[in-house]
């Protein structure tokens, strides 16, 4: 069929490509940036079903892949995508716990109505993510450094301004119904609502970045900065809008786990910040920025949920926990670079027999 | 006369007779002057066992205040590299000029060099939280204020046992750290010792301050092993956690909780009868009684005969919640 | 080959930039005409990339006037110049090594299907176009708009990057140094592109080191000097040796065989050895 369509091509001089995304043969197939992660997911999965048995492929079992999946993954799409641009945010734990916090203390400490918590709290991370983004864009300082210091900074706000006004560190919230169904609550007693939130983040972050115009800009900000400029992206805004992106994320997943959990405490979230960004690099994203995908983030989550909870259902030493999770990284990042290479080799001489 | 004779005799046992007689030279010569300066080693103050410490020793520092002292309260920005990071905080505090020093051993061997360096420099010295008081012996501390995990992780153990619990799953978010591993060793061998049996779950660090990831975790847990029907946890947020992962695998009935320190949610369950208890160290009287006496001590040569002194455990469970609650809403508890 | 049209393309009339108080082009006057390629020659450091980048809308000039078809204009940003229809195509492409070659050929200036805010990109469309405009330019190699841009051969590169700049409308074409980092196949396909740009109309500027390069597709020559246009001449009016001589490098070659001639006839006829020749053309170059 490929060959088919090259000489179609070449016999028409030009004027005829395949569809860009068609998804029909193999050879199109490794060239896509989930590729790797598709595999290491199957992989994963597979793996942990033989040795986990059937409670981990029951429904409760995928539920305790799921669940942590849902969440990491909320705030690990919005991240694959800054990291697309070339850009690395630090602050998303500092925004979960500022988050979650900011709803405790507004609803719960001080009794207002939940919307007007969830809407502060949301409000937050906004800012915090404008901020960041103004700054890197300003500053020409790498976001690592600014979002390390955003992290530093908000974690000592949150914590001063909590202890200030509650005298304590963990904040009791109690949710309206409408709240607790819609953030906090579980399906058939097992899958956290966290997931449909997620697969609305899916949707959106699917379509700006692979169906509409915008995605174009984030790769081309990613791949080459002052190229992208001097076509005339705004890159300045588009950056600014994707860390408010993962800000918000992040600060989503603390309003969730806030409302599911009943409570906020000040040190949770940070392991997000690690966490998501091993996430997106399993997924095939470029540390560097200009390549990947949503469906490849989409799987790397999933393969860190399943390697960080299946050992506990294989009744193995769960001390070795961390050590999976490392070989797992090293050996996801080296297939995906395995696949970029493929995808970047252009052998049309190998197809002419 | 009787103080000053066992201050002697502790401090010679741990270093140096000359050693004591400098110290107490020291003693004189900051009470002659301003208060003392008192530097305190304590947890993350954003960790909700550690701002009831803090509150403690905030209340204590009122005293010390009054005499012209001053209290610091120096802590690590995470638990990532613990020992070290404690160790070069107390070093801060003898470059700061401390009349005295309260810290935990969490870490001894990271951290003893440093206390070392606090009695060789003539500073009296507390260890109080961890260690107990084979370390503040060892180190020729004053004394130790704390709980011990052993002791109150067999209290725990004793508790699930004597309410009939066989197989008690102790989550640890933290292993490898001494104190947490002591609980869970110390709730092995309370349960032991009434008819039942405890395993330890270890979660690692990619899962810490997640509450679904632990929650998910020991779920998986309870699930692969049908045979557990308690689950303890070294703290107040993996409770949270544990609580949840028990609802999701609908073993409500089953499965009994409780777990090391305290907080309103605790609480609140073991109010509604969601958890069987809570071990509570009463971290307040740690940071005020650890505080007051190196006050004393520095001030007035002040020595309390009894040692080890400690605060807890203190098992909070349906009979006296209430009382608990009234102490939760002062936010010392 | 040359149309004597009544008018320039593009025409700069004593154009100066200063950065501080250093003067980096002085007076500098030129004239490019449709289908013509102007070659712009120096040595580093004469002028030539400061001169593009304001023809380019990087910089703006620190006074004289530059015109399009008559007109002055005062370009703000790069977009200001793209609008004006002028395109620049730096050493590399200017491409996105990990996009697919569609996308990256419609970068900032997306084909959209749909209404709305579903409007969709259209990498079908992308794809096509991109594909046929590098064949057309002599690339038959390339058939698939969904390949990534970093499979491309360097040569190729130019091509989707010029590619890209006819189909967008430019009519001057700023090509950077794009034959210095080929091999020689590459470098002969890709001049053979500037032949075919310049036949479908457009005035390319082609900034080269190479003056077998500039020799082989050059109607118009322009060498600049320590920031002042040396010499400005049409095709066959000068020599190899001469437009050697000229650039920068030419003037510091003559000084060279100045310096050696003088050696020979100091040291009875011996020529340096390699270590002394070498300290020779060092020192004339830190000149």
């Amino acid at each position: 069929m490929t060959v088919q369509a090259t000489q179609q091509a070449v016999s028409k001089g030009g004027g005829r490509s395949r569809r860009t995304d068609a998804p029909a043969t193999l050879s199109n197939l490794i060239r896509r940036p989930e590729s790797g992660s598709l595999i290491a997911t199957i992989a994963i999965f597979i793996f942990f079903a033989i040795f986990g048995g059937a409670k981990f492929t029951a429904q409760s079992g995928t539920a305790t892949w799921l669940n942590p999946a849902a969440e990491l993954g909320i705030i690990a799409i919005p991240v694959g995508l800054l990291m697309i641009a070339g850009e690395l945010d630090l602050s998303v734990g500092s925004v979960l716990a500022a988050s979650s916090m900011t709803l405790a203390i507004v609803s719960g400490h001080w009794g207002q109505p939940i919307i007007v918590g969830i809407v502060v709290a949301l409000g937050l991370g906004l800012v915090t993510g404008f901020l960041n983004g103004l700054i890197v864009t300003r500053t020409q300082v790498p976001s690592f450094v600014v979002t390390l210091a955003t992290n530093f900074g908000l974690a000592g706000l949150a914590l001063g301004l909590t202890r200030a006004i509650t005298g304590s560190t963990s904040v009791a919230l109690t949710s309206e119904s409408w709240a607790k169904h819609l953030f906090g609550s579980y399906v058939s007693g097992k899958f956290e609502v966290a997931i449909f939130w997620w697969i609305g983040v899916i949707v959106v972050v699917g379509w700006i970045l692979h169906v509409s115009k915008y995605g174009n800009w984030i790769f081309a900000v990613g791949g080459d900065l002052v190229s992208a400029r001097a076509t005339g992206i705004p890159t300045d805004r588009v950056k600014i809008a994707l860390f408010m992106g993962t800000a918000f994320g992040a600060s989503l997943v603390g309003v969730i786990q806030t409302i599911l959990y009943n409570s906020a405490q000040v040190a949770n979230g940070q392991a997000f910040i690690f966490n998501s960004i091993i996430a997106v690099v399993i997924g095939g994203v470029l540390l560097t920025g200009g390549y990947g995908s949503v469906f490849g983030v989409i799987f790397g989550t999933l393969t860190f949920a399943i390697v960080g909870q299946g050992i506990y259902y294989t009744g193995w030493n769960p001390d070795w926990a961390s050590l999976f999770l490392g070989v797992l990284l090293l050996l996801a990042v080296l297939m995906n670079n395995t696949f970029r290479r493929m995808a970047l080799s252009y052998g049309p001489r190998k197809k002419k027999d | 006369m009787v103080a000053v004779s066992v201050g002697a005799l502790i401090t010679v046992s741990a270093c140096s007779s000359s050693s004591d007689k400098t110290a107490n030279g020291d003693t004189k010569a900051a009470s002659s002057g301003k208060g003392p300066a008192i530097f305190v080693v304590g947890g993350k103050a954003d960790d909700p066992f550690w701002s009831r410490v803090k509150r403690g020793a905030d209340d204590a520092a009122k005293v010390v205040k009054s005499g012209g002292g001053s209290v610091t309260w120096l802590a690590p920005k995470n638990y990532d590299n613990l020992g070290p990071d404690a160790a070069k905080l107390i070093q801060t505090a003898m470059s700061q000029g401390a009349d005295g020093v309260v810290g935990p051993d969490w870490v001894p061997e990271a951290e003893d060099a440093a206390f070392k360096q606090v009695v060789s420099g003539k500073k009296p010295l507390v260890i109080y939280n961890a260690g107990g008081i084979d370390a503040a012996n060892s180190l020729g501390a004053l004394n130790y204020f704390g709980s011990d995990e052993a002791t109150a992780g067999k209290a725990g153990g004793e508790f699930f046992g004597k309410d009939g619990e066989k197989n008690v799953l102790c989550v640890n978010t933290l292993p490898g750290a001494a104190n947490t591993e002591a609980r869970c060793k110390g709730i092995a061998d309370g349960i032991g010792e009434n008819g039942g049996k405890s395993s330890q779950l270890p979660l690692p660090s990619s899962k810490f301050g997640d509450p679904t990831a632990v929650a998910q975790a020991i779920k998986a847990a309870l699930l692969k092993d049908s045979s557990i029907d308690g689950v303890v946890t070294i703290g107040t947020g993996d409770a949270n956690a544990a609580a949840s992962a028990i609802e999701q695998g609908g073993l409500a009935d089953k499965v009994k909780l409780g777990t090391f320190d305290l907080d309103d949610t605790q609480l609140g369950r073991i109010q509604s009868g969601k958890q069987l208890f809570a071990i509570d160290q009463q971290p307040y009287m740690q940071g005020y009684l650890a505080v007051s006496a190196l006050y004393a001590y520095i001030q007035w040569g002040i020595e309390l005969p009894q040692k080890p002194i400690l605060t807890g455990p203190a098992i909070i469970s349906k009979d006296n919640v209430e009382t608990a609650v009234a102490g939760s809403k002062a936010g010392v508890r | 080959m040359t149309q004597n049209s009544t008018q320039p393309l593009l025409k700069l009339t004593n154009v100066c930039k200063t950065f501080g108080t250093t003067d980096v082009l002085t007076d500098i006057n030129l004239e490019v005409n449709p289908g013509e390629v102007l070659c712009l020659l120096g040595d580093n450091g004469a002028g030539k990339s400061t001169l593009i980048k304001i023809l380019s809308g990087f910089h703006e000039p620190t006074s004289g006037v530059m015109e399009i078809d008559g007109t002055p204009v005062n370009f703000k940003s790069p977009r200001d110049a793209s609008e004006h229809g002028i395109a620049t195509v730096h050493q590399f492409g200017g491409t996105f090594p990990l996009m697919t070659i569609g996308r990256s050929f419609f970068v900032g200036a997306e084909p959209t299907r749909g209404w709305g805010p579903f409007k969709r990109l259209d990498n079908r469309f992308a794809g096509e176009v991109a594909v046929r405009e590098m064949q057309s330019l002599g690339i038959t190699r390339v058939t698939e708009g969904s390949r990534l841009v970093g499979g491309l051969s360097g040569g190729e590169r130019q091509a989707l990057a010029i590619g890209r700049a006819v189909y967008f409308g430019a009519n001057v074409l700023i090509l950077d140094e794009p034959t210095a980092a080929l091999g020689v196949k590459e470098a002969a396909h890709v001049l053979r592109i500037v032949m075919q740009a310049r036949q479908k109309g457009v005035a390319v500027i082609l900034v080269t080191h190479n003056v077998t390069h500039a020799m082989t597709v050059g109607d118009h020559f322009a060498v600049l000097i320590h920031g002042a246009l040396a010499a400005d001449f049409r095709k066959g009016e000068r020599t190899r040796e001469e437009i050697t001589d000229l650039m920068a490098g030419g003037e510091a070659m003559a000084e060279l065989e100045a310096e050696l001639e003088a050696y020979q006839a100091a040291h009875h006829g011996h020529v340096p050895d390699p270590v002394e020749l070498e300290r020779l053309a060092q020192s004339k170059s830190n000149d």
